[in-house]
C-alpha cells in the first residue's frame, strides 16, 4: 500500500496560477479528503497524483517514488462516471484487465466478483445508458476496484447524484474501504461528505489554491451527522472557507 | 419488447419515403397523360421495360461495369479518407494541411479531372475510379477528423489511468468513439461516389456502364430507356444508402439503438 507525499508543489496554466506551495502527506491506508471552493485546483492536484499532470515545481511521490505517469496502482474515479457508452457494463469493468492482457475467462470472473461487491449483480450485459446515475458511478468504481489498486483517487464522485443516492453511496464506499488497507483521496465540495468519510481533511483556499488547514478527525465510525463534534468541525471548515463568520 | 419497437420505428421511416416515391411517380404519370408517348412514356410502360430489361445481357454488362468501378473506388476512398482523417485528428499540423488540400480539391469539380486522366491513363476504369476517389474521400476525412479532434478527454484519461499504451488508446478509444462519424462520412461519401461515377461515364470516361448507357439512349432519343436508367440509377443508390449502409450502422453502433438508450 502507498503513502502519498506532495511537497512544495506549484502549478500554473499559462498566466493562471492554480496551485501555490502545496504540502501534504497521506499515510498509507488512510482516508483523506480535500475540500475547497470551485476552481481552486483540487482536480489539478488529484490529476497530479494520478500521473495525468505534472507539477511546475516540487514533487508528487508515492512511497518515495516520483509519480511520472499513470499506474494501475493508483486508480482515479472521475466526476462524470466516464463509462464508455459503446461497451457493456461488463466490458467497461474489464477494460483495464483487457489492456493488461488478462485472459477472457479470468477477466469475466473478476468483473463478476467486483460487480457483486458494488451491488450490480446481473447487470453485466447492460449498456451504461440503461442504468441510473448512481448505478453508473458504481460501475466506474467497480472498473477501478477490479484492478485492485493501492490508491483510489475520487474527484467529486457523487457531485452529480441526488442527495439520497449520495448518502447510500457514501456508506457503500466506507464498506469497500474499511479493512481493505487502500489509501483514499477524495475531492468533494460537500463538507458533510468529507466529515462523514475521512480520517483527515485538507481545506484549500480559493485560487491560487493553498492548504489553509489540515484537520485530523478523531470521530469513531459509523459517524452521526448530528453529533456535537460533527457540528463543530462543520462550522470550523465553513469559517475557513469564508462561508460563515 | 425491443422487437415491436424496432418495427414501428422502421415503419415510421418507411412511410414518408414511400409517399415521396409515390408523389414523383404520380407527377410523372400525370405529365405523361398530356404528352405523346415518344416524349414521355407512362410509368407502366417503363416498368414493363424494366422487367424485360433486367435480363438483357446488354443491360447486365452495363450494370456490372458500373458496380465494379464503384466497388473498387468507393471503399478505397473510405479507407483513404478515414486514415487521413484519423491522422489529422491526432496532429494539428497535418489537420491544417489536409483542410487546405481538401479546400483546393473541392473548388475543382471532380469530373473536371476526366480529360486529364484520360490523357494520362487512356479510356477505361482507371480515370473513373480515380475520380470516384477524389470525389468521395474528403467527406469521410472531414467527418473523421472532426470527431477525432472532438474526442472526449475524460474517455482518453480513463484509458491512460487504466494503463493504455498509445496503440491501445487508438484501438480502444479513438476508433470506437469516432465510429459514428465513419458511418456518417461513408454515407455522404457514397452520394459523391455514385454521382461522380455516373457523371464520369457520361462524359466519356469509358464506353460502358450505366452512365454511358443513358447517354447513348439519349443520343438515339429512346425516352423509355432514358427513364429506365434514371429509375435504375436512383434505385441502386437508395438500396445502398437505406439498406446496406443502414444495416451496417445498426450493426456497428448496436449500443446506440439499445432500448432506453439516450
Ligand atoms: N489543462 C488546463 N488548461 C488550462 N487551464 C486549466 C487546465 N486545467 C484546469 N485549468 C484551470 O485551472 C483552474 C483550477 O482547475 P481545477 O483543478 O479543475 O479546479 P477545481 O477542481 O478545484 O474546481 C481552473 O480555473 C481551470 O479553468
Ligand atoms: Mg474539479
Amino acid at each position: 500500500m502507498q503513502t502519498l507525499e506532495i511537497q512544495r508543489v506549484h502549478k500554473s496554466f499559462g498566466s493562471l496560477k492554480v496551485l501555490e506551495n502545496i504540502n501534504l502527506t497521506i499515510e498509507k491506508g488512510k482516508f483523506a479528503a480535500i475540500v475547497g471552493p470551485s476552481g481552486c485546483g483540487k482536480s489539478t492536484l488529484l490529476r497530479m497524483v494520478a500521473g495525468l499532470e505534472t507539477p511546475d515545481e516540487g514533487t508528487v511521490q508515492a512511497d518515495g517514488k516520483v509519480i511520472k505517469q499513470p499506474s494501475p496502482e493508483r486508480m482515479m474515479i472521475f466526476q462524470e462516471h466516464a463509462l464508455y457508452p459503446w461497451l457493456t457494463v461488463g466490458e467497461n469493468v474489464e477494460m483495464g484487465l483487457e489492456l493488461a492482457g488478462v485472459s477472457k475467462e479470468e477477466r469475466r470472473k473478476r468483473a463478476q466478483e467486483v460487480l457483486k461487491t458494488v451491488g450490480l449483480d446481473g447487470f453485466y450485459n447492460y449498456y451504461p445508458s440503461q442504468l441510473s446515475g448512481g448505478m453508473r458511478q458504481r460501475v466506474s468504481i467497480a472498473r477501478a476496484l477490479v484492478m485492485d489498486p493501492d490508491v483510489l483517487l475520487l474527484d467529486e464522485p457523487y457531485g452529480a447524484l441526488d442527495a439520497m443516492t449520495r448518502l447510500t453511496m457514501q456508506n457503500e464506499l466506507l464498506k469497500l474501504w474499511e479493512g481493505s488497507g487502500k489509501t483514499m483521496l477524495l475531492i468533494t465540495h460537500d463538507i458533510d461528505e468529507a466529515l462523514y468519510l475521512a480520517d483527515q481533511i485538507f481545506v484549500m483556499s480559493a485560487r491560487p489554491g493553498k492548504v489553509v488547514q489540515t484537520i485530523d478527525l478523531d470521530l469513531p465510525r459509523p459517524r452521526s451527522r448530528h453529533s456535537q463534534r460533527f457540528g463543530e468541525l462543520r462550522q470550523e471548515i465553513m469559517q475557513l472557507l469564508g462561508l460563515e463568520e | 419488447m425491443a422487437v415491436p419497437k424496432m418495427k414501428s420505428q422502421t415503419w415510421k421511416k418507411v412511410w414518408p419515403y414511400a409517399a415521396a416515391v409515390g408523389t414523383l411517380l404520380l407527377i410523372w404519370q400525370v405529365a405523361a397523360f398530356f404528352l405523346p408517348p415518344y416524349l414521355l412514356p407512362g410509368v407502366p410502360t417503363v416498368l414493363e421495360r424494366l422487367a424485360a430489361g433486367i435480363t438483357e445481357p446488354e443491360f447486365l454488362t452495363s450494370l456490372k461495369e458500373s458496380l465494379f468501378r464503384l466497388i473498387i473506388g468507393y471503399p478505397s476512398a473510405c479507407l483513404l479518407g478515414g486514415l487521413l482523417g484519423l491522422l489529422a485528428g491526432l496532429s494539428r499540423g497535418f489537420a491544417v494541411y489536409l483542410r487546405s488540400l481538401i479546400a483546393i480539391l473541392q473548388s475543382i469539380p471532380p469530373i473536371t479531372w476526366i480529360p486529364f486522366l484520360i490523357i494520362l491513363f487512356g479510356f477505361g476504369n482507371v480515370p473513373i475510379i480515380t475520380v470516384i476517389i477524389i470525389a468521395s474521400f474528403f467527406p469521410m476525412a472531414l467527418s473523421v477528423m472532426n470527431a477525432t479532434e472532438g474526442i472526449n478527454r475524460t474517455h482518453l484519461e480513463v484509458a491512460k489511468v487504466l494503463g493504455a499504451t498509445k496503440g491501445q488508446l487508438l484501438r480502444k478509444v479513438y476508433l470506437p468513439e469516432t465510429l459514428p462519424s465513419f458511418i456518417t462520412g461513408a454515407q455522404v461519401a457514397f452520394g459523391n461516389a455514385w454521382r461522380s461515377l455516373i457523371a464520369s461515364e457520361m462524359v466519356g470516361g469509358a464506353s460502358s456502364g450505366l452512365g454511358f448507357s443513358i447517354k447513348f439512349a439519349g443520343e438515339v432519343a429512346q425516352m423509355t430507356d432514358v427513364l429506365l436508367y434514371i429509375v435504375i440509377i436512383g434505385m441502386i443508390a437508395a438500396f445502398f444508402d437505406h439498406v446496406v449502409l443502414e444495416w451496417l450502422k445498426r450493426r456497428v453502433l448496436k449500443w446506440r439503438y439499445i432500448e432506453g438508450a439516450k
